[in-house]
């Protein structure tokens, strides 16, 4: 470090974060900030390091503002009225006429109301409780011991309530497990992937409990239940390991460690 | 790219809409059977219904094609015209 270095200190997060909305955020160049020629001087370590990186995302940003054909304006924002007013309302109108013609052209018909006397031979829960539905409808996957002479050694039920056991309280100890600093996926493919899979798998169990209804055999739908999300998952992850190279995942994590604390 | 995007989205959604209106018509003996929109269309019985039948078919793989033509078609001739382009300058 020379005295230079300690006359122009390096602002590496842009000065006083502006997060109340009453500055537009741009700030014109005065004598302090340094120029592209000044940064470019700095040819050692984390300096030579930041004008790299941001000449880098300069000169794309440049790039892709000359391929563009869009008009640039100087324009940071648009009144609500009427602007806003009238895209929202054209957007609503749209949506509404859409409601009236596919009512108009598909009518959908309608059964006899429902008795409620008689019970219905399919009994279900609200969807939203589906998942937990399916995982009481595992007795296929209930093992028959040799040793008990093929007899099952817990009960069906039994059986299915564990498996709630052990899917919520594989949820309730997630958050021991991963506290969630991530920003976004990449910085952690592994629990990305175990999230990945396991929205997946709550889709995917739910299928069970409407297993009548789905035109497949009970034993493929059981393996799609529990062999797709693995792979989602396996999938997941190693897209997610390929897209850390091009999203030069360690120069923005070493930038994101930077930031003095608040 | 996202001209092309919009231009796959519009024709997948607009030939979809026009597909499923048909298809609901002709090929759905009940809202309530998983063979909705699927089903074998009936023998038409004048030349409307005729017509009608044979767009469903018209729609539907204007809509998949259509998709599939700006999504993945395009944008990959894009690329290996300037992948050849960059490959020439090069050279």
């Amino acid at each position: 470090m020379s005295d230079t270095d300690d006359t122009n200190e390096t602002r590496t997060d842009g000065g006083e974060p502006a997060t109340d909305g009453g500055e537009t955020g741009i700030v014109a160049p005065d004598d302090e900030t340094p120029t592209w020629q000044e940064r470019k001087t700095r040819k050692s370590g984390l300096s030579q390091l930041t004008y790299e990186y941001f000449e880098r995302a300069r000169r794309e940003d440049q790039e892709l503002r000359e391929e563009s054909d869009y008009v640039e304006r100087d324009v940071l924002g648009f009144p609500t009225w009427p602007h806003e007013i009238i895209r929202n309302g054209a957007i609503s109108l749209f949506f509404v006429g859409m409601i009236l013609l596919i009512s108009a052209a598909l009518p959908p018909s309608l059964e006899l109301p429902a008795n409620p006397s008689s019970t219905p031979s399919i009994i279900l829960p609200d969807w939203y409780l589906y998942w937990s539905f399916g995982l009481l409808k595992l007795n296929p996957l209930n093992p028959g011991l040799a040793v008990l002479d093929g007899s099952k050694l817990i009960s069906d039920q039994l059986y299915g309530v564990l498996a709630n056991v052990v899917v919520v309280g594989a949820v309730a100890f997630l958050p021991f497990l991963n506290k969630g600093s991530a920003r976004r996926p990449v910085e952690q493919p592994f629990w990305a992937a175990i999230g990945a899979g396991g929205a997946f798998f709550a889709i995917t169990i739910a299928a069970i409990a409407v297993q009548n209804l789905i035109p497949l055999p009970l034993a493929l739908q059981l393996n799609i239940a529990f062999i797709g999300p693995v792979v989602l998952g396996v999938m997941t992850y190693a897209l997610l390991k390929t897209l850390r190279e091009g999203y030069m995942y360690g120069l923005n994590r070493r930038y994101y460690m930077l930031r003095p604390p608040k | 790219m996202a001209d092309e995007f919009i231009k796959g989205f519009g024709i997948l959604t607009g030939a979809g809409l026009l597909w499923m209106t048909l298809a609901g018509w002709y090929q759905t003996p009940s809202f309530f059977m998983t063979n909705q929109l699927i089903a074998p269309p009936p023998e038409p019985g004048n030349v409307f219904d005729a017509i009608s039948i044979f767009l469903i078919d018209v729609f539907l793989w204007t809509a998949l094609l259509g998709a599939f033509a700006f999504w993945i078609l395009i944008p990959a001739g894009k690329e290996l015209a300037a992948a050849i382009e960059e490959r020439g300058e090069s050279s």
